[in-house]
């Protein structure tokens, strides 16, 4: 590597740092101006707010400029102090409330990434260049919101299963009624609804359609099938940037999607927290799931990036005009 | 097909033994009675804690944690003789520390509890062994037993004083009820089993508070057999419920009220003449009718209360009387709507809380009633901070449509005297803050009947506020539970006799 590519890559790096800071930054002044907007304040839903305003004003520095409190929250941050819950837990570490939700709500992201990235290629690849009856469907079912999706499921499995008992066809199931009865089902709706709704699934089976396309007559897929070598692993390696890429693009859309669904299937996870955290003003919650989202959305594209650069050579080393 | 099919493929085993589940709009958020506010809190420390007196079926008070209470002739103080063998959930002994240590933390000035208008007329409390009290009054109290039904707090779990509500109690509470806390679950449902060694136990094995926060939801839930429970029905489930043969409903009164507040401190509601002028303008039965049936109220008491003053006529509808007093107070009309002397229409705001149940509709009705009248109604539906900074702080209202929920006690002290923290309207009466102090302090009941009685009928001339009504509350129980007896304010109060069937 010669130093003037190194100092590229520097440079890229800082670029990719520069919009990783600017993201959480951005992020937090923005939960932190929302929640500020909105009226009333956390003291306000605290039974003995009133007997307690003038300390956890204090405490919490409500008094002060909202850039300063920003500050002081990101530096708290850095210095890996999330602060103390307001309303939700009050007292309790936010990194102790947060734990266990934000894990759940991460497998259940990537489950729903794994999901539509999976069935997207199954289709992508069986349609892509040529008509197929399936785009349709796929598309009219894809169109709906995740919550519309979520609300009709629900009622759906309800109501057809009461049906089914009151016929004495089965038994009561274990997860009836949704979605109050805990179960293993309600995770699984919500990766499914989350990776086919709101056009996730149609939107990336068009854009994967195209790639697959493009792949198939690119030369030097052409040029094997010419020598007679199997293509289709050769397209299917020069597709998984592409699809990294894809994902990581849709990512935020995701988080956004999952934070609807956890709170329609009442799922306890890091989006039915925010929304919680949200209506009861639990400033120091919604700024840590805020960011911490805002680091996994940034944390994906620059791993897409690196997935990137890695699968394609020439993105290293080839010498800049 | 895939709805019918699915079922069928992710269908398993029923379970057996099912808790009975009531349903909550909203889990209470700590469980430590020096800090309730909500009524989701007080039915859930009714399950769990105890306090000296309980009510009886008939609403009179009844020994809990008591066993007995005698009275010195001076009625300054009380002895009170605590109930033997009585363990906490964690197997300690209660004993009169537990009683001495609850009445001082929720007088406690720095723990700043809920609570502490419960004790405020206890001026010492003293062990004369570990199973009697001596209680000291501020003033002679005729029927103190009346006043100790606050609950009964750990000494040895909350330790030293000032409590805070971050204290570890909230979420690990111990209590000497009939059911103990058993655990919080992560989707804010909270389980309830038996406690075993409760001097009275209980029947039902195990309960669970399902948070299911959509009402419309709820009936849907207990006809689906997934809930059990229902303390309160909406009037539009009432007949799909009552129509299943597996739920019975069961009536109760509650004493909550309805009401219109005026914002006092706005000029032209100051105007008596304005506030009556509305008030003449909207006819109540009409507004009640589409969210169920309940009695109307002519002031701050429930119809069945010993303070409302039945000789306080209802005020009926007399748009020409509204008129007339429009008019004197200096507004015209103009054939569509009521103009001020400025030209400009009589328009007023009516904020409502937005998880208020069906206030929504009595909003929309009120709104339309008015407007036809010539009078510009802005609803606004405010949640509960909003509610709080606006109406509670800031006073920044015209009209506001709510409603107050009392206990056995009924003191409307704080809603209606010139100093009180819940006198939003900024109502202010010599007479009625001289009654209200009297009552606060009188020990005769009859004179405290008479008292309050002159309060209703004073603040029912002044029109502080339109008294709207009281609503029939029903709930809604599965068959498989049986000797169903509701409490009308804390509900689950004599649920030691709940029985399965």
């Amino acid at each position: 590597m010669t130093t003037r590519h190194a100092t590229q890559l520097g440079q890229a790096a800082l670029r990719i740092c520069g919009r990783w800071l600017t993201t959480v930054v951005g992020v937090a002044a923005l939960l932190l101006l929302l929640v500020e907007m909105a009226p009333g304040d956390a003291i306000d839903l605290l039974p003995d707010g009133e007997t307690l305003r003038a300390e956890l004003e204090r405490r919490w520095h409500l008094g002060r400029p909202l850039p300063e409190r920003l500050l002081l929250w990101l530096l708290s941050a850095l210095g890996g102090d999330l602060g103390t819950s307001w309303t939700i837990r009050p007292g309790a570490p936010v990194s102790e409330v947060l734990r266990g939700p934000a894990l759940a709500s991460l497998l259940r992201l990537l489950a729903a990434l794994m999901t539509s990235a999976g069935v997207a290629l199954a289709l992508a690849w069986r349609s892509a260049g040529h008509a197929s009856w399936l785009r349709r469907p796929v598309h009219v079912l894809s169109l709906a919101p995740v919550f519309l999706l979520a609300h009709l499921a629900v009622a759906g499995l309800n109501a057809s299963a009461w049906s089914l008992m009151e016929a004495g066809w089965i038994d009561r199931p274990a997860w009836f009624a949704l979605p109050t009865e805990p179960s293993v089902l309600r995770s699984f709706l919500a990766v499914v609804l989350l990776a086919l709704g709101s056009t996730a699934l149609s939107g990336l089976v068009t854009d994967l359609e195209d790639a697959i396309a493009r792949l198939r007559h690119a030369p030097f897929v052409l040029a094997a099938r010419g020598r007679g070598e199997p293509v289709d692993p050769m397209i299917l390696r020069n597709l998984v940037p592409v699809a990294a890429a894809l994902l990581a693009d849709r990512l935020a859309f995701f988080v956004g999607g999952l934070v609807i669904l956890e709170k329609v299937l009442l799922l306890g996870g890091a989006g039915s927290l925010l929304w919680r955290a949200s209506l009861e003003r639990d400033v120091a919650l919604v700024l840590a799931i805020g960011v911490g989202t805002g680091l996994v959305v940034a944390t994906g594209r620059l791993a897409s990036d690196a997935l990137r650069a890695y699968a394609d050579p020439r993105l290293t080393t080839a010498p800049t005009r | 097909m895939l709805q019918l099919v699915l079922p069928l493929l992710l269908s398993a085993a029923l379970a057996v033994d099912t808790p009975v589940r009531y349903a909550e709009d909203r889990a209470p958020a700590i469980v430590n009675p020096l800090f309730a506010t909500s009524m989701s809190e007080a039915r859930l420390h009714e399950l769990v804690f105890e306090g000296l007196f309980s009510d009886d079926h008939d609403l009179r008070s009844a020994p809990q944690l008591a066993e007995s209470l005698e009275l010195a002739e001076d009625k300054l103080t009380a002895t009170v003789r605590l109930r033997q063998g009585v363990r906490w959930h964690d197997g300690e002994s209660f004993d009169a520390d537990d009683v001495i240590f609850s009445v001082r933390a929720m007088s406690d000035a720095a723990t700043a509890s809920t609570e502490a208008g419960r004790t405020a007329w206890i001026s010492e409390v003293t062990a004369l062994d570990p199973h009697t009290v001596q209680l000291t009054f501020v003033a002679p109290e005729h029927s103190p037993q009346d006043k100790l039904h606050f609950k009964i707090l750990p000494e040895h779990r909350l330790g030293e004083l000032p409590i805070k509500r971050t204290h570890p109690f909230r979420n690990r509470p111990v209590g000497t009820g009939p059911w103990m806390v058993q655990a919080f679950n992560e989707d804010s449902s909270i389980s309830l089993s038996r406690f075993a060694d409760h001097w009275r136990p209980a029947s039902l094995s195990e309960l669970s508070m399902r948070e299911v926060s959509d009402k419309n939801y709820q009936s849907k839930l207990l006809l689906y057999k997934s809930l059990d429970l229902l303390v309160r029905v909406l009037p539009r489930d009432l007949a799909p419920l009552q129509n299943d043969r597996n739920i019975e409903l069961y009536p109760y009164q509650t004493n909550s009220w309805w009401y219109v507040g005026f914002n006092l401190s706005d000029v032209r509601l100051k105007d008596a003449r304005v506030r009556e002028a509305l008030a003449l303008l909207v006819d109540i039965p009409e507004l009640l009718r589409p969210i169920g049936t309940g009695e109307l109220v002519t002031g701050p008491f429930v119809v069945s209360s010993p303070y409302y003053d039945h000789g306080v006529p209802k005020r009926e509808t007399d748009p020409d009387r509204a008129g007339a007093l429009l008019r004197e107070a200096g507004y015209s009309f103009d054939g569509k709507r009521w103009l001020d002397a400025s030209g400009s229409p009589l328009r007023v705001r009516l904020a409502s809380q937005a998880d208020l149940e069906t206030s929504q509709d009595v909003v929309v009705n009120l709104q339309s009633q008015l407007q036809n009248q010539g009078i510009v109604v802005e609803p606004e539906f405010l949640r509960r901070a909003e509610w709080k900074q606006r109406v509670w702080r800031e006073r920044d209202f015209d009209l506001i449509l709510s409603q107050w929920s009392f206990d056995r006690n009924e003191d409307v002290y704080e809603q209606f005297h010139s100093s009180g923290g819940r006198n939003f309207v900024g109502y202010a009466s010599a007479e009625v803050d001289q009654l209200l102090d009297e009552a606060r302090n009188t020990t005769d009941p009859q004179v405290k009947k008479q008292q309050l009685r002159r309060v209703h009928s004073v603040i029912a001339a002044d029109i502080p506020m339109m008294f709207l009504w009281t609503l029939d509350n029903y709930a809604a129980v599965s068959s498989k539970v049986g000797s169903v007896e509701i409490h009308p304010f804390y509900f689950f109060t004599w649920a030691t006799d709940w029985t399965l069937r």
